[in-house]
């Protein structure tokens, strides 16, 4: 996610009123030819990331994993101290009693994939509290919706993405260099 | 592409932008406690100093304070345990379980009752620290082997099960309810104007920016935790029934015991999300947010959930009569027409009888009624739990033990320490924290609104937009 | 982006092909063949179980010490598929009436299939009666007198105590009113649907919500008493509060994958093209989930039995794992496997739940896993060691089967296939998740 901190990181920014509106810029920009960075929304837009382009997470598989490891975790820990360790009759049944042991599991497998789960969304959008964000423009945890352009990556000049930027409808059009 | 059928009441009232839906929630955040609030905390923060300074005692004297005997050995204790657990369950359902249904009016009203599950839990879990008596002892219950050689916990009990269950109800909840708080603290964080607030919400919002491939993440993460958490939610009330349910005490072991203390669990936890937002609504102005089709719907759940409970009381009552066993026939005539009948007839009129007047649309409509038949639904789910633990315990099998129970002043003393915390808590937690969930009520204004303005986005406000610091015009 | 693609017509009409019918009426001729082989085997008392039990005897019911007749393991094959296709044409009721109530807006465009569902119920209930009046005595112990007469030897106290409730007068009313109730409600909504399709508004609509409620509440009692009444009352003795939620799970997560399975081959057949992605993985989700129940209340029940360990109780599922010979065992597995971990597993990823074909796979289990469950539930009170899987078995289902598809199709031709004036089909069709 983070972008290189060079010195002539210069970005053109569009700003948007309507989500409506910048989920079809996306294309048109797009058609246009020019390289989209990454748009910034104040609540998700439905299907933003698929016009973007952006390839489907894959975040569930490693939920999943997390998941069976707390579930294999729990039985591990139940054969061992009910079954192995300390084997004990307990209301008349065998010492390793399954179905008494299921509640325990169950609970394992959500506890650990629910962390594992965000852990890895954290880790992988690189979020933790440390972590200075790169804001284009403060408005777009507001009422904005701001698509940025990295100008080092894209053929055309800046009058001419500006130029695209506001045909498709932003509202405003700086630049913004870190 | 928004279609919503005109068959559908509008959930955002006063033709909000996404500006003004900023605006309206960031105020009570950002500006200076108001004068109700003040008195509010300072009416809980005595409270709990007071619970605290008993719950102490409690400790310190043993148990021995509370009025148990040798035959009720349980009561207020797990019955506040089991209640408030219960009050608990609401928040992660609305949120999980409403989210998988994709029910819009969720919107309002998840970040409060996620908190309130929160502080519920908390609660809880400190009936169930009180009533081990020595606390410094807790660790007991985890699986750790003991000093004397490798004797582990039973994993057979019931009450090791609900070690897991609360601890992972509690993580889960408080991951759940974070990670929904961390793009509207990214937004008080970009509205901050001074230092102080700008590095804790910056550290809080954990560098968010918004980013399409972060939300695309993070509506899939939002999914799949909503995904773990119904079952999680199911999982631990259904422990907590089993702590009764796997025993052999007449009107303890019954298999239904799990669904229905999960539908009991949500019955309660409505009514007390309606309570808090009825009065987070007035007092912080959010009546355009939280409207009464809201309140509507959740009353609607109130009454469904209510019907659930009772048709399981029904059942209970039937089968035990039809199954012929004597000692379960004789636990729930007692139930009805024993010496704690008052009880049981208080959980009935409250739980089952009251919520079906809000089949009258005028009713489920009023904000007083709502008001007071949420307070009528917790205390009848109060008297449920204490139905269901005394009643069972006090006329044990040998009729020479059979004992009432009393309660001490440190039995509610305990009790009212719960509220004292609970009530700071979301005190604070309505202070300092957004009670709505902005960037979900403002993804449903398109679609939800009464009257959608001519610019939709409206004007922020404030220093960072008169005054950018670096934004300058491209060409 | 999904929605953006064109919204083809919602004018379409289902044919009910005179192939089909044909298809349908080898299939029913097939199954009579098949029981009738299975009866004569049975009559000459060939493949019967008697030999196990002598090898294994131990455990068995202390219920029904009446001599056994051959026919009552075809009435309890009747009964059987009586209870499993009540449940699934009574979800299509249920359905419609929390949809309604929910306000859910995503199902209109097939909800057309949930409302053909419930005209079977007149079939089955029908054949419960006759099944009753015919070999009531056979299938339900509680209807011999002598269990209530205090100076009969086979006088039993408990039984007589139910009394009040499991008499046949009693009985017979609630078996009419539960019916006629889950009918009648249905018919009113299927006329306000056919109606709304000429007429619009949203009278029609408004009506719905009303009587879907009044169902519901109806419904919330009578799923477990006649729960009670099918299922339980057969093991005469045994209880359990759990088990009319417990069964209505069954029916309900039955139905469901039922509608799917419709839906998906209505789909593949040409019909239902406004039906898209979207849909399909929410039904998919429902089925996920409702599996995912049952096996809790499945587990809820099974576990605080297994572990409080009362003889009164514990009987019901010893009597399943080791009685009779164990011929109980192996269903109470595939029950489990096919209910629960087939459709689990299947269900789990976000692409299986868009893919017809894996969609029906999973259907399918679940339609064959819960038949097992009502197998397990009531083969062992109603036969006993006569139990197993037969010509008689198979041929029932096959009869039900083409039954019910037939009942299904019919209802199907009798409207615009998607509910045109519905106010939530708008929502429905521009669906995307």
């Amino acid at each position: 996610m983070a972008v290189q901190h060079n010195d002539n990181a210069k970005f053109l920014v569009g700003i948007y009123d309507d989500d409506d509106v910048v989920l079809k810029a996306v294309k048109e920009v797009k058609n246009a030819g020019v390289r989209i960075h990454e748009v910034y929304s104040p609540f998700p837009i439905h299907g933003l990331d698929v016009a973007l382009g952006h390839p489907r997470t894959r975040i569930g598989i490693a939920a999943f994993l997390f998941g069976l490891t707390g579930f294999l975790c729990m039985v591990a820990l139940t054969v061992y101290t009910m079954g192995y360790d300390w084997p004990m009759i307990i209301g008349g049944k065998d010492p390793y009693s399954l179905p008494a042991y299921i509640p325990v599991m169950f609970e394992f497998t959500v506890l650990f994939t629910a962390l594992g789960m965000v852990g890895t969304f954290l880790v992988s959008n690189g979020l933790g509290p440390t972590v200075k964000p790169l804001m284009f423009d403060l408005r777009s945890t507001d009422n904005k919706f701001v698509m940025a352009i990295d100008l080092n990556k894209n053929k055309l000049s800046e009058t001419e993405i500006a130029t695209v930027l506001r045909t498709s409808g932003a509202a405003e059009v700086n630049v913004k260099q870190f | 592409m928004h279609v919503t059928s005109s068959v559908r009441t509008p959930l955002v009232t006063g033709g909000k932008t996404y500006a003004d839906v900023t605006e309206d929630i960031c105020r009570q955040v950002e500006g200076k406690p108001t004068r109700e609030w003040t008195i509010a905390f300072a009416i809980s923060f005595i409270v709990l100093i007071y619970g605290t300074a008993c719950v102490f005692w409690t400790w310190w004297e043993g148990l021995g304070v509370w009025g148990l005997n040798k035959t009720v050995g349980w009561a207020w204790d797990i019955t506040n345990f089991v209640w408030w657990v219960g009050i608990g369950h609401a928040g992660t359902l609305i949120s999980a379980i409403l989210l998988l249904f994709r029910m819009k009016y969720r919107t309002s009203i998840n970040r409060a009752a996620e908190a309130m599950t929160i502080f519920a839990v908390l609660c809880a879990a400190s009936f169930i620290l009180m009533h081990m008596g020595r606390p410094w002892l807790a660790y007991w219950a985890l699986p750790l082997p003991n000093t004397f050689g490798s004797l582990w916990v039973n994993f057979n009990s019931p009450l090791v099960w609900d070690v897991f269950a609360i601890s992972t109800y509690f993580t889960v909840s408080l991951v759940f309810w974070y990670m929904g708080l961390v793009p509207d603290l990214a937004t008080i964080r970009d509205r901050a104007t001074n230092k102080v607030s700008r590095y804790i919400y910056g550290t809080l919002s954990l560098g968010w920016n918004g980013g399409a491939k972060t939300w695309a993440r993070y509506e899939y993460i939002s999914l799949i935790l909503a995904g773990i958490s119904t079952p999680l939610v199911l999982s631990v009330h259904t422990i907590v029934s089993f702590d009764f349910a796997t025993s052999v005490i007449p009107g303890w072991h019954t298999t239904i015991f799990p669904p229905y203390f999960v539908a009991g669990a949500i019955f309660s936890g409505f009514a007390m999300v309606q309570n808090l937002m009825l009065i987070t609504r007035v007092v912080f102005k959010l009546e355009d947010y939280i409207t009464f089709e809201h309140i509507e719907s959740m009353n609607k759940i109130i009454t469904l959930t209510g019907s659930i409970v009772g048709v399981a009381y029904i059942t209970e009552f039937f089968i035990a009569w039809y199954s012929g066993v004597e000692y379960e026939g004789y636990a729930f005539l007692n139930r009805m027409t024993g010496p704690y009948w008052w009880a049981y007839w208080a959980m009935m009129t409250c739980n089952v009888i009251s919520p079906q007047l809000f089949w009258s649309r005028r009713i489920r409509r009023s904000i007083v009624w709502t008001f007071v038949l949420s307070v009528v639904v917790n205390i009848g789910m109060w008297f449920e739990r204490f139905v269901i633990i005394v009643t069972s315990l006090h006329r044990d099998y040998l009729p020479s033990s059979w004992a009432m129970f009393s309660p001490t002043i440190f039995d509610i003393s305990d009790y009212i320490f719960s509220f004292g915390l609970f009530f700071t808590l979301f005190l604070l937690f309505a202070k300092f924290l957004p009670v709505i969930n902005m960037f979900e009520v403002k993804a449903i204004i398109r679609s939800s609104s009464e009257k959608l303005p001519a610019s939709v986005s409206g004007v922020a406000k404030g220093e960072r937009v008169a005054n950018p610091t670096f934004n300058k015009n491209a060409e | 982006m999904a929605s953006i693609h064109s919204i083809p017509s919602v004018e379409e009409q289902y044919e009910f092909t005179a192939e089909s019918k044909r298809k349908l009426t080898i299939g029913i001729i097939a199954g009579v063949v098949l029981v009738g082989l299975g009866a004569f085997l049975a009559a000459k008392g060939i493949g019967s179980h008697e030999h196990v039990e002598a090898a294994h005897g131990g455990a068995q019911s202390a219920e029904g010490h009446h001599a056994y007749k051959w026919t009552t393991r075809l009435w309890a094959n009747v009964w059987l598929n009586s209870v499993y296709f009540t449940g699934a044409a009574v979800t299509g009721m249920f359905w419609l009436a929390y949809n309604y109530l929910a306000q859910a807006g995503w199902s209109a465009v097939f909800k057309r299939v949930p409302e053909a569902l419930p005209a079977f119920l007149p079939v089955t209930g029908i054949l419960m009666l006759i099944t009753f009046f015919v070999a009531g005595h056979d299938l339900f112990h509680w209807t011999h007198a002598e269990l209530f007469d205090k100076n009969s030897p086979e006088y039993d106290p408990i039984i007589a105590g139910k009394r009040g409730f499991l008499n046949t007068p009693f009985f017979l009313i609630r078996l009419v009113i539960y019916f006629a109730a889950w009918y009648g409600l249905w018919r009113l909504l299927r006329n306000f649907s056919l109606r709304e399709d000429l007429e619009g508004g949203t009278e029609y609509y408004e009506k719905s919500i009303k009587f879907g409620t009044a169902f519901l509440v109806i419904f919330a009692v009578t799923s477990s008493t006649s729960a009670w009444d099918f299922v339980m009352s057969m093991d005469t003795h045994w209880f359990s509060t759990m088990f009319g939620w417990y069964t209505l799970a069954s029916w309900h997560v039955t139905g469901l994958a039922i509608i799917t399975l419709v839906v998906v081959s209505l789909k593949e057949q040409g019909y239902l093209k406004a039906v898209n992605a979207s849909h399909l993985h929410d039904l998919g989700k429902f089925m996920f989930a409702f599996s995912i129940f049952w096996a809790y209340v499945w587990f809820a029940q099974f576990m605080l039995i297994y572990y409080a360990n009362l003889p009164e109780e514990t009987i019901y599922y010893r009597e399943r794992f080791t009685g009779h010979g164990g011929i109980y065992q192996a269903p109470f597995f595939v029950n489990l496997f096919m209910c629960f971990f087939f459709p689990f597993l299947v269900l789990m990823t976000r692409d299986a739940k868009r893919t017809p074909i894996v969609l029906k796979i999973a259907c399918w289990g679940i339609i064959i896993g819960h038949y097992f469950d009502f197998y397990e539930n009531i083969m062992p009170a109603a036969v006993g060691e006569h139990g197993g899987f037969g010509p008689i078995e198979f041929g029932m289902i096959l009869i039900f089967a083409c039954a019910f598809i037939w009942s299904v199709s019919t209802q199907l031709t009798k409207g615009n296939l998607i509910p045109r004036n519905h106010p939530m089909l708008e929502e429905s069709l521009h669906h995307d998740i």
